[in-house]
C-alpha cells in the first residue's frame, strides 16, 4: 500500500480516486458517507488519518454526548441558498427550519454600492409552514400553492424547494409536485434534497445543492466564454475576498462568475459556458466541478485555494493554464509579489519578535476540511506553527490535498469533530496554543485564559481589514493575526468572570473523544 | 388610501369582520407564509430554557435545530451569542435515518445521561422536535428510566437535578406559543405537590393566602418571551425595579442567576402579573387552579409614564399597597420624566411634529408602542400590524385595547399579519414617516416607504440588545431618543 512518508513523491502512489460518474438522473446525490467515505470523528496524527482514508478505514460514529453541530439544511444550505437573487426559496418544512434565514434582507446591504453591490436586488423565501394536519394528510397541495404564490408575487427566474426532516419522514413526493406544476409557471423549479436526517455529514448538503443545480438549472452553453472563471463564493469569504479575486483575474483579462451566494439565476445557467471552475474550497465545490466537467466539459482543479502567497500563485497559474494566460499570469505574479511580499516579510518579522525563547508561536485552527488544507500552509508562510488542527469532517475527496499538505508542513495532530464544542474545549485546554482561531458558532473554546479570535469573517463584511484571499488578503489576515496578540482583555476577562460550561472532570481527563462509540 | 376612503371602507364592517376575528374562518396563519417573524414551538421552548439561567436544553431532534436557532432565534433576538448552553453547545441527539427506522430512544438515553455528567446546570429540559414526534419515541419513559437509574442516583458527576420534558415538534405551534408550552411543562412536572413534602418549597393554599396579608408582597411576571421579545432582559429587570419601588418583590424568572429557584418560587407569589395580551395567559390560569394564585393581565409591556403610572396603580390597588406610597413614587418619576421629555421638544416641533407612523410588531409591544407615540408624543397612528400570530380568541381584546386608548382623532388600521410580503404590501401608499418594526425592513425603509426605521420587534439583527428596554419611565424616554435620533441634526 502507499503508506505516507515525508518524502514520498506526490504522484508515486495515486490513491483511490473518486472516479464514479455523477448520476444526474437520480433525484439527489449519494451521501458523503457513501460517495467519499466521510467521517465525523477522528483524533490523531494527520498521517494516520491519511493512511486510514487510503485504506478505507474511516467510518462515521455515534457519540453518546453530542451537540447541535448542524444538519444538511441548517445552517449550511439555508443560509446560502436564500441569498440567491431573482429567486424564491421555499422551505417545505415546519416554520422553524427557515428561521436561520431571517437575515436575508440585511445580509449584503451594508456593502457600499461603490464596492459593486447592486442598488436593486431581490431575494425572497417562504415556508410551507407545515402543521399537524399536513403531517397526517400530506402537504403536496400546500407546496403547490406556495409555488404558485411565489410565482404570482415575484415572477422569479427560479424557485428552489428545500426539503426537511419532516417531509422526508412523511414521504412527500416533491418531484411529483414539481412535475405537476412546472408547466404552469415560468420559474424553473429546483427541488433540493436536504432532509436534516439524511446524513451525519453536513457537506452532503453541498452535494445535494449542486446536484439540483446541475440537474435543473445549468443550461447547455450558448457560447463558450473563454474568459469566464467559475468561483464558488461562500459564507466564510468576505466581500473584499471577492474584490481581490476579481482584481487579480481582471488584471489578466478574465471575469469571475461567483456562485452560489448572492448570484443571479442567470449566473447558474451559464456555469456551462465558463473556461474553468476554480476552487476557494475544494470540498464545497467538488460536486459542481465534477458535474460541469462531465456534463459540459468545463475543466476544473480543486487545489489549491487562493490563501497565502504561494497558494495564490499556484491558483492563478492553474487558472491561466485553462485560459491561455500563462504568460500574462507570470507577469501578474511578479507585479503582485513586488507589491505584497515585502509587506508579508514585515509581518513575518513581527511574528518572529513575538517568539518566546525562540519557540515558534502556535496556532490552533478550527476549520472546515477545505480551509484546513489551504490555511495551514499559510500559517507556515507566516512562520507560525500549527501543531494541531480541528476540522469539521474529513473525506476521501481530500486525500491528495492532505498528502500535499503533509509534504509542505509536516505531520500534525488532527481532530475531526463536526462542530462539537465540548470536544473542542477539551482539546484546546490540553494543547494550550498561543492563539486559537475559532468560528464563534462553535462555542466552547471561549473558556480559556488564552487568546481566541475568529478564523474568518463573513460575506457581508466589506472592510479590507477582514480579507483573507489572494495577496491583499494574505497581508490583511497576517496583520489581523498580529493584532490578536496585542490585547486579549475581552477574552481573558470573560473567561475569568463567567462560569464554565462543563464540569471540571471533563477538562481534566485527556480523551476528547470520551463519549464516542466507535464505528458505525 | 386617504383618510375618508379608509373610513368609508370600514363603515359597514363589524370589528369581527374587519379584523378577521371569527375563530371559525380564521386559519390563514397555517398557510404557507413568507419570512414569518417567529420560529417554531421547539425554538420557543429552546429560547425559554436558554433565558433561564441554569437551564440546560437537551434537543431531541435533528442536528440542525440548535445551530439553526442560534441564527434564527438568538442572533435574531438582538444579536445574542449562544453562551454555554446555546447554539452549537446545545446537547442534541442529532437524529439521522437509522434512528428514524430503529427509534431514537437509546440515543436520547445516552444523551441525557452524558449531559448530566458533563454539564454544569440546575434544570435539564428535554425538548422533543419534529423527528421523535413523527417516529413515536416515548420520551417520558426514557426520562423516567434515567431518573431511576443507578447512575442518576449515585454517579459522582451527577447532581440529581430535575429533568423535565417539553413535547414541541415544530409543526405544533409557533415560538411564542412555545413559551406557553414551556411554562405548562414547568407547572405540571416541576411544581408538583409531592415536592412540598420533600423540602417544603411549595406551600399549601392556606399558607399562600396568609402571606398576602403580611408586608412582603410578591408577584411573578409572565408574558415576556426570552429572545422572541428582543428587549426581554432589560424589560424584565426594569419591571422588577419599578415594582420594588412600591414595595413589591417581583419574580421575573428569566435572566437572573438562580433560574431554577425562581421557578420553584412561582407558587409562593401573591399575584401573577401578565404583561402580554396572550403569552403566559394559559400559565396563570393554570396556576390559579393549582395554587389559587389570582392574576392580573395587561395588554402589554408598559411603555412611558402614562402606561407605567397605570400599571403601578392597578397592581398597587390589587395588592393593597398604600396608595400614598404609589402616588409619591409616581409623582417623583413623572417630574423627572416630563422634564426630560422637554429637551427634544424643539427638535420634535421643528422637524417631525404630529407625524404619521406605522407599527409592525408582536402583540406584546405593538399596542403599547402605538399608544405611547400617540398619547405622549402626539404622533398619528397610520397602521398597526400584529405579527406574532396571537391565538384567535385573544384578538378582539388586542384590537379594542388599541382603538379605545388613543387620544388622536385618527385611528389606525389594525391588521393581523405574519407574512412579510403582505406586511410590506400593507405599508404601501401610506402617509407614515416612521416605521417601527423588525430589522427586516431596516435596510430599505426609506427607499420603499419613505420612512425612518426603528427596530422594535423580532427579528432584530441590526442591534445588540443588552440592557436596552422600552418599558417604564426610562424606557419611554429611550424610545423618544431613538425616534428623535433617527431624524435630528443641526437645527
Amino acid at each position: 500500500m502507499c503508506a505516507y512518508t515525508k518524502n514520498s513523491h506526490k504522484n508515486s502512489c495515486k490513491r483511490r480516486k473518486i472516479k464514479k460518474l455523477l448520476d444526474l438522473d437520480k433525484q439527489t446525490c449519494p451521501n458523503r458517507e457513501q460517495r467519499a467515505n466521510g467521517t465525523n470523528v477522528y483524533y490523531g496524527k494527520a498521517s494516520d488519518l491519511l493512511e486510514d482514508a487510503k485504506n478505507g478505514n474511516n467510518l462515521c460514529s455515534d457519540r453518546k454526548f453530542q451537540q447541535s453541530g448542524g444538519c444538511v439544511l441548517n445552517f449550511y444550505l439555508a443560509n446560502r441558498v436564500t441569498t440567491i437573487r431573482d429567486a424564491v426559496v421555499i422551505f417545505n418544512a415546519p416554520v422553524g427550519c427557515s428561521s436561520g434565514s431571517l437575515g436575508y434582507r440585511e445580509l449584503f446591504r451594508k456593502v457600499p454600492t461603490e464596492l459593486g453591490r447592486p442598488e436593486e436586488y431581490n431575494s425572497h423565501w417562504m415556508t410551507t409552514n407545515l402543521q399537524q394536519d399536513d403531517v397526517v394528510y400530506g402537504a403536496g397541495q400546500k407546496l403547490k400553492d406556495a409555488i404558485l404564490k411565489a410565482e404570482k408575487r415575484y415572477s422569479p427566474k427560479a424557485i428552489f424547494i428545500l426539503t426537511s426532516c419532516t417531509t422526508g419522514i412523511i414521504g412527500e413526493d416533491i418531484e411529483g409536485t414539481v412535475y405537476e406544476v412546472q408547466n404552469d409557471i415560468n420559474a424553473t423549479l429546483v427541488p433540493i434534497h436536504c432532509e436534516g436526517v439524511r446524513s451525519r455529514l453536513v457537506q452532503t448538503g453541498y452535494d445535494a445543492f449542486w446536484h439540483a443545480i446541475l440537474k435543473y438549472l445549468v443550461k447547455e452553453p450558448e457560447k463558450k466564454q473563454k474568459d469566464l472563471v467559475n468561483v464558488a463564493s461562500m459564507l466564510s469569504y468576505t466581500w473584499q475576498d471577492r474584490l481581490e479575486i476579481k482584481r487579480l483575474l481582471g488584471k489578466i483579462g478574465l471575469r469571475v462568475n461567483f456562485i452560489p451566494e448572492f448570484a443571479t439565476v442567470k449566473q447558474f445557467e451559464q456555469l456551462s459556458e465558463a473556461a474553468v471552475t476554480a476552487p476557494i474550497c475544494p470540498t464545497y465545490t467538488d460536486y459542481l466541478s465534477r458535474g460541469l466537467k462531465e456534463k459540459f466539459n468545463v475543466p476544473y482543479f480543486l487545489y489549491p485555494s487562493p490563501t497565502g502567497i504561494a497558494n495564490t500563485d499556484e491558483w492563478l497559474r492553474n487558472i491561466a493554464k485553462f485560459t491561455g494566460k500563462e504568460k500574462e499570469v507570470e507577469e501578474l505574479i511578479k507585479e503582485e509579489h513586488e507589491r505584497w511580499v515585502p509587506k508579508m516579510d514585515k509581518i513575518k518579522e513581527e511574528f518572529l519578535n513575538l517568539r518566546v525563547d525562540g519557540k515558534e508561536t502556535t496556532v490552533l485552527g478550527s476549520l472546515g476540511q477545505g480551509r484546513l488544507v489551504s490555511q495551514l500552509p499559510y500559517f507556515d508562510e507566516l512562520g507560525l506553527a500549527a501543531p494541531a488542527a480541528m476540522s469539521q469532517d474529513f473525506d476521501d475527496l481530500l486525500i491528495d490535498e492532505l498528502e500535499n499538505l503533509l509534504d509542505t508542513v509536516g505531520d500534525f495532530d488532527i481532530m475531526v469533530n463536526t462542530f462539537q464544542a465540548a470536544e473542542q474545549a477539551n482539546i484546546t485546554q490540553h494543547l494550550n496554543p498561543d492563539l486559537t482561531l475559532t468560528c464563534p458558532f462553535q462555542g466552547g473554546t471561549w473558556e480559556r485564559d488564552n487568546n481566541v479570535t475568529r478564523i474568518h469573517s463573513l460575506r457581508g463584511d466589506a472592510d479590507p481589514w477582514s480579507a483573507q484571499s489572494g495577496y491583499a488578503g494574505a497581508v490583511a489576515f497576517g496583520n489581523f493575526l498580529l493584532q490578536a496578540f496585542k490585547n486579549k482583555s475581552y477574552q481573558k476577562t470573560l473567561s475569568e468572570k463567567t462560569e464554565k460550561s462543563y464540569k471540571d472532570w471533563w477538562y481534566e481527563q485527556e480523551d476528547p473523544l470520551y463519549f464516542v462509540e466507535k464505528g458505525k | 388610501m386617504s383618510e375618508s376612503q379608509k373610513i368609508e371602507n370600514n363603515l359597514n364592517l363589524s370589528n369581527k369582520e374587519k379584523y378577521n376575528l371569527d375563530p371559525k374562518i380564521d386559519n390563514f396563519e397555517e398557510e404557507s407564509i413568507e419570512a414569518p417573524r417567529y420560529g417554531c414551538a421547539l425554538s420557543g421552548v429552546y429560547a425559554s430554557v436558554l433565558g433561564l439561567r441554569g437551564g440546560v436544553p437537551i434537543l431531541h431532534s435533528g442536528a440542525g435545530c440548535g445551530i439553526g436557532h442560534l441564527f434564527g432565534t438568538l442572533y435574531a433576538g438582538g444579536q445574542a451569542a449562544g453562551g454555554n448552553e446555546g447554539g452549537t453547545s446545545t446537547p442534541c441527539s442529532c437524529l439521522v435515518e437509522e434512528h428514524v427506522i430503529l427509534g431514537g430512544e437509546e440515543k436520547l438515553r445516552n444523551l441525557v445521561e452524558s449531559t448530566l455528567k458533563i454539564f454544569n446546570g440546575d434544570l435539564f429540559v428535554v425538548i422533543s422536535g419534529c423527528v421523535p414526534s413523527l417516529i413515536g419515541d416515548d420520551v417520558d419513559a426514557v426520562i423516567r428510566e434515567v431518573k431511576n437509574s443507578d447512575d442518576y442516583l449515585n454517579n459522582e458527576h451527577i447532581d440529581n437535578n430535575p429533568i423535565i420534558h417539553v413535547n414541541a415538534p415544530g409543526f405544533k405551534a409557533n415560538s411564542f406559543e412555545g413559551y406557553n408550552l414551556f411554562l405548562n411543562a414547568v407547572i405540571d412536572q416541576l411544581l408538583i405537590p409531592e415536592y412540598e413534602n420533600k423540602d417544603n418549597k411549595i406551600r399549601s393554599e392556606s399558607e399562600n393566602r396568609n402571606i398576602s396579608k403580611n408586608n412582603n408582597k410578591s408577584v411573578n411576571i409572565f408574558g415576556i418571551v426570552p429572545y422572541n421579545h428582543v428587549f426581554w432582559k432589560g424589560d424584565l429587570l426594569n419591571i422588577k425595579n419599578l415594582l420594588k419601588n412600591i414595595g413589591i418583590e417581583a419574580n421575573i424568572i428569566f435572566s437572573e442567576s438562580n433560574g431554577l429557584e425562581n421557578l420553584r418560587k412561582i407558587p409562593d407569589a401573591d399575584y401573577n402579573i401578565v404583561v402580554s395580551p396572550w403569552n403566559g395567559h394559559e400559565a396563570v390560569k393554570k396556576l390559579e387552579n393549582k395554587f389559587d394564585i389570582p392574576y392580573i393581565t395587561f395588554s402589554g409591556v408598559p411603555i412611558g409614564a402614562k402606561q407605567t403610572n397605570e400599571f403601578l396603580r392597578i397592581i398597587g390597588d390589587k395588592l393593597a399597597i398604600d396608595s400614598e406610597k404609589v402616588e409619591s413614587y409616581i409623582s417623583t418619576k413623572e417630574d423627572w420624566n416630563y422634564r426630560l421629555m422637554e429637551y427634544p421638544a424643539d427638535a420634535i416641533i421643528l422637524v417631525r411634529p404630529h407625524s404619521y407612523f406605522a407599527v409592525a410588531a408582536d402583540s406584546t409591544y405593538a399596542g403599547n408602542l402605538t399608544k405611547f407615540l400617540t398619547n405622549e408624543l402626539g404622533y398619528l397612528p397610520d397602521i398597526v400590524q400584529i405579527t406574532d400570530n396571537p391565538k384567535v380568541e385573544y384578538r378582539e381584546a388586542i384590537v379594542n385595547d388599541i382603538l379605545e386608548n388613543l387620544d388622536s382623532t385618527v385611528k389606525p388600521d389594525i391588521v393581523f399579519e405574519a407574512d412579510t410580503y403582505n406586511i410590506r404590501k400593507n405599508l404601501e401608499n401610506r402617509p407614515f414617516l416612521f416605521l417601527l418594526s423588525s430589522s427586516l425592513e431596516s435596510p430599505t425603509a426609506i427607499k420603499d416607504f419613505g420612512a425612518l426605521h426603528i427596530s422594535v420587534s423580532f427579528p432584530v439583527l441590526n442591534k445588540s440588545v443588552l440592557v436596552k428596554h422600552y418599558s417604564g419611565y426610562d424606557g419611554g424616554l429611550s424610545l423618544v431618543e431613538d425616534i428623535v435620533s433617527s431624524f435630528v441634526g443641526p437645527l
